[in-house]
Formats: C-alpha cells, sequence, structure tokens
C-alpha cells in the first residue's frame, strides 16, 4: 500500500492532467479540487489530499480542508477532516487508520473534525486524540407536509396508494401557504424589513461582520465566505455526472446555491447578514451575523426567504435565531431539534475558551 | 531490556482488554499467530486504533518505557507490523531494542 499526498501545489497539477481524472474512483471532483485551490487560509504546501493506493488502485482517501481557529488573542492553524472513505473491501487493511494518523502527523496533531458518520466518530474517540466541543444545537423548521417520502421508505408496498397521498399533501400545503399569507401580513415583513441580495461580499457587509465576529471560532471574514460562495462543492445539475458516480461524496444536486442576504431597517440601518444554502428543498443559513437585540427580525427574515423559495425545510443553527423563532409562531407543520458534532484534537484542549462561537457552515458544513 | 515472554504476555492483556469491546463471536485468540490486520486481518479501523492506543499505553505501564506505533514509520508498514499479534510483538521487540541501544 501506497499512500501519496497532494499539496494544493500538487492539486494544481493534478487538475491539469488527463490521466488523474481517469482513475476508476475518484478521490477529489475537479469542482471540489478546484474549490481546495483557491482556499485564502491554505498555504501551496499543506496537505489537502491522502490517497491510498494499492496496485495503481485507489482504495481510500482522506481530505483535509486548511483552516485556521481564533482564541486567546492568536490565530491557529488547522485542518478539518473532510471526504474520509476507505474501499469496504479493504476495511481490515487499516487504511483509515493510516489515513488518519498521517493528517494528524502532518498537521502537528492540530486537526478539526465537523460531523463525520458513525463508523468515523467511533475511530475518533478510538484513537483518544480528539475532544468533542459542545455540540453545536439547531432546529428544522418543517414548512411542507412531506410524510410519504418517508411512509414510502418504510412501507414500500404503500406506493400504491401514491396518488391519494400526493392529492392529500397538496391540501395540507395549502394550509401552510393560507396560513403564511396571514402570517407575513402580521409580522409586515415587508414593511419593517428591506433586503440586498448578494453573491460575494461587499465592503459594507465584509466591516459588518468584523464587528460581529470576534466571538467566533473560525472567524470567517470577506475573502473565506467569498470563497465558500463562489467555489461550491456541489454542483446544480439534473443529474449525476461521470465524476458523480466515480466519487463517493456528494457532487451534484438539483437545486444548490448560496444567498448572501442583507437586512436593513427601514431607516436605512444594516441590522443582520445571513448567508444562505439552499439544497433541494432544504434552506441552511450556514452563517449569519447581527446584534442580539435585531434576533427577531432576522429570524423572521430568514423564515420570510425560506417561504419565499418554497422549501420544505429551514435549518437554523444560531442559539439567538433559534430562541426568537418561537415567538414567530411561523405557518410550519413541526420543528425538530438537531445537533451537530465538532471535534478538535487534543493539541487544543488546554487552550481553547469555553465561550468560542460555532457557526452552522463550520468544518466543511457550509459546503454540503 | 524487555524478553519477548514479557511482551507477549503484555499483548495478551491487551487482547484481554479489547475483546472486552467487541461482540463474542468476533473475540481475537490469544495466539501469536492470530490474523489482525491486511488481507486475512480481524480488525475494522477502529479496532486497530483501538489495539494501537491500549499497546501503547500498556507497553509504558508494564514494560516501562513508551513507543510510538502512529509515528510515518510504523504506518508505512501498516499491514507488516500488525498482521499477526506475533508480527507486532516482533516489531515491539525491535522498538525496545532500538531504545535500549540509543
Amino acid at each position: 500500500m501506497e499512500i501519496k499526498t497532494f499539496t494544493v501545489a500538487d492539486l494544481q497539477l493534478a487538475l491539469l492532467s488527463e490521466d488523474f481524472w481517469l482513475a476508476k474512483t475518484l478521490p477529489i471532483t475537479k469542482q471540489r479540487a478546484l474549490s481546495f485551490c483557491q482556499n485564502p487560509r491554505a498555504e501551496k504546501d499543506d496537505p489537502v489530499l491522502l490517497v491510498a493506493y494499492q496496485d495503481n488502485q485507489i482504495i481510500g482517501y482522506l481530505g483535509i480542508l486548511p483552516d485556521k481557529i481564533f482564541f486567546n488573542n492568536a490565530d491557529h492553524k488547522l485542518g478539518w477532516l473532510t471526504g474520509w472513505w476507505v474501499d469496504p473491501s479493504s476495511a481490515t487493511k487499516g487504511v483509515g487508520v493510516i489515513l488518519l494518523y498521517k493528517a494528524l502527523n502532518t498537521y502537528r496533531e492540530r486537526i478539526g473534525v465537523s460531523g463525520g458518520s458513525k463508523e468515523a466518530r467511533k475511530v475518533l474517540h478510538a484513537s483518544q486524540k480528539f475532544i468533542a466541543l459542545n455540540p453545536l444545537k439547531g432546529i428544522d423548521i418543517r414548512f411542507r407536509f412531506n410524510a410519504s417520502r418517508a411512509v414510502f421508505r418504510n412501507f414500500p408496498w404503500m406506493k400504491i396508494f401514491g396518488v391519494l397521498f400526493k392529492i392529500a399533501e397538496v391540501l395540507l400545503n395549502e394550509i401552510v401557504n393560507f396560513r403564511r399569507f396571514f402570517w407575513e401580513r402580521r409580522n409586515r415583513i415587508r414593511q419593517r424589513l428591506n433586503f440586498e441580495y448578494f453573491s460575494s461580499i461587499d465592503e459594507e457587509t465584509g466591516r459588518f461582520i468584523e464587528r460581529h465576529h470576534h466571538l467566533d471560532l473560525t472567524r470567517k471574514g470577506k475573502a473565506e465566505l467569498n470563497w465558500i460562495m463562489t467555489c461550491p462543492w456541489i454542483v446544480s445539475a439534473p443529474q449525476k455526472d461521470a465524476a458523480a458516480r466515480r466519487y463517493f461524496f456528494s457532487s451534484i444536486s438539483a437545486r444548490f446555491f448560496y444567498l448572501g442576504v442583507k437586512v436593513y431597517e427601514q431607516n436605512n440601518e444594516m441590522v443582520g447578514f445571513l448567508m444562505l444554502n439552499v439544497r433541494n428543498d432544504r434552506m441552511s443559513v450556514v452563517y449569519a451575523h447581527f446584534e442580539n437585540r435585531h434576533a427577531p427580525s432576522i429570524a423572521a427574515a430568514a423564515v420570510y426567504h425560506a417561504l419565499a423559495m418554497d422549501v420544505s425545510t429551514l435549518r437554523l443553527y444560531d442559539e439567538q435565531l433559534v430562541k426568537s423563532v418561537a415567538g414567530l409562531h411561523c405557518p410550519c407543520w413541526s420543528t425538530q431539534s438537531i445537533s451537530r458534532g465538532f471535534f478538535l484534537s487534543k493539541a487544543f484542549a488546554d487552550i481553547l475558551p469555553a465561550d468560542c462561537r460555532l457557526h452552522g457552515g463550520d468544518g466543511d458544513f457550509a459546503f454540503y | 531490556m524487555a524478553m519477548n515472554d514479557d511482551i507477549t504476555q503484555m499483548l495478551f492483556k491487551v487482547i484481554d482488554e479489547l475483546n472486552q469491546l467487541r461482540p463474542r463471536e468476533e473475540h481475537l485468540k490469544k495466539d501469536l499467530a492470530t490474523p489482525l490486520a491486511g488481507d486475512f486481518g480481524r480488525l475494522d479501523s477502529a479496532g486497530l486504533i483501538n489495539l494501537i492506543v491500549m499497546t501503547e499505553q500498556r507497553t509504558a505501564q508494564e514494560l516501562g518505557r513508551p513507543i510510538l506505533l502512529t509515528d510515518d514509520r510504523t504506518m508505512s508498514r501498516i499491514n507488516e507490523v500488525f498482521r499477526t499479534l506475533g508480527s507486532l510483538a516482533d516489531y515491539i521487540h525491535l522498538l525496545l531494542n532500538e531504545k535500549h541501544d540509543g
């Protein structure tokens, strides 16, 4: 078995190579590789991809996303693990173990993990190299009644009643539309708030973010948020392309985009910033900045946009937004508590302050 | 310097500890021929990492000297070092001897 380490510079060369993209199994997509190469927090010689080969075949890979975390008046470089895959037929060959320790050794044990599969979390726990941060708690607000998908998944024979389910869902969702009409009138969103949309961060927003992100663990600024918005890992496309079929992780979605929203009050004062990610019928607030007193307005703005974009689910992780949603009486069917786990290597354990703030897009979450 | 027997007994204790985390039907035999990783290996990634961590800890506790089984040198030979319990014992012996000589 051979492990090849690709730095940012190597990945730039790989993008120009034809052979690299002919492999039966791809360790990364071109879209993701382009994004890795544009990462404003990565240096040219930062390792960003580890690939395990046996007999010239790829049997495992692990991506690393260089980033910085900020605390104690200093920034600390680390790599977030992302896209960790091992060929199931090589599960007992120690491939995952080599990839993990290679990443830890390369980054001098300064590694972070956001989320991860059950198997990955088992491995991290076994290594005794990581501490779990307090999970980021959020909610899923469900606007659309969409029970048929879950019912058909558990009881496929019910598909014979598919038409009846669809009719029931349409009728029930009309109730939401009806409630939405009154919700918007009651909250007077358009009278109270103005919005400005953008696909890359302008100077005003950049300054606004800088004034509000001092407690953030990853302190994403203009350059980093622009990078996320303009270098996505997932492409909107009607179906999987040839590369997507050879790559284990997501690379294609029917609908995928980011939208920046500046929120103004009627006096033209900017009171908030939302970075929204829409993937199929789900919208997530991946980054949000505002002062606490404006949280109800910003939460209302998030709900307003979710309804305007006709998504089934709005996902929020910001603590103040989550608290504010309860008072909005949203026209939704249900809400469900959710959480996201973050792990940092023990190298940070003794120096990490308790009050650092995480966002729903931290780690590699913003890209999904 | 640790004798082969000391290393073997230490590894058998590691196997006892590891088996406590595994279902009965997946228990490893306390036998130097027991396959660990590789084509005939019995351990998945989490199992192998548990074995590595427990071995490092017990070596320090029982043989009095710490060893590192997660450095690039060991990782580059992972299927050779962790092929069987016996090959792991030989490798630990080698590491302890190196330290002793150094």
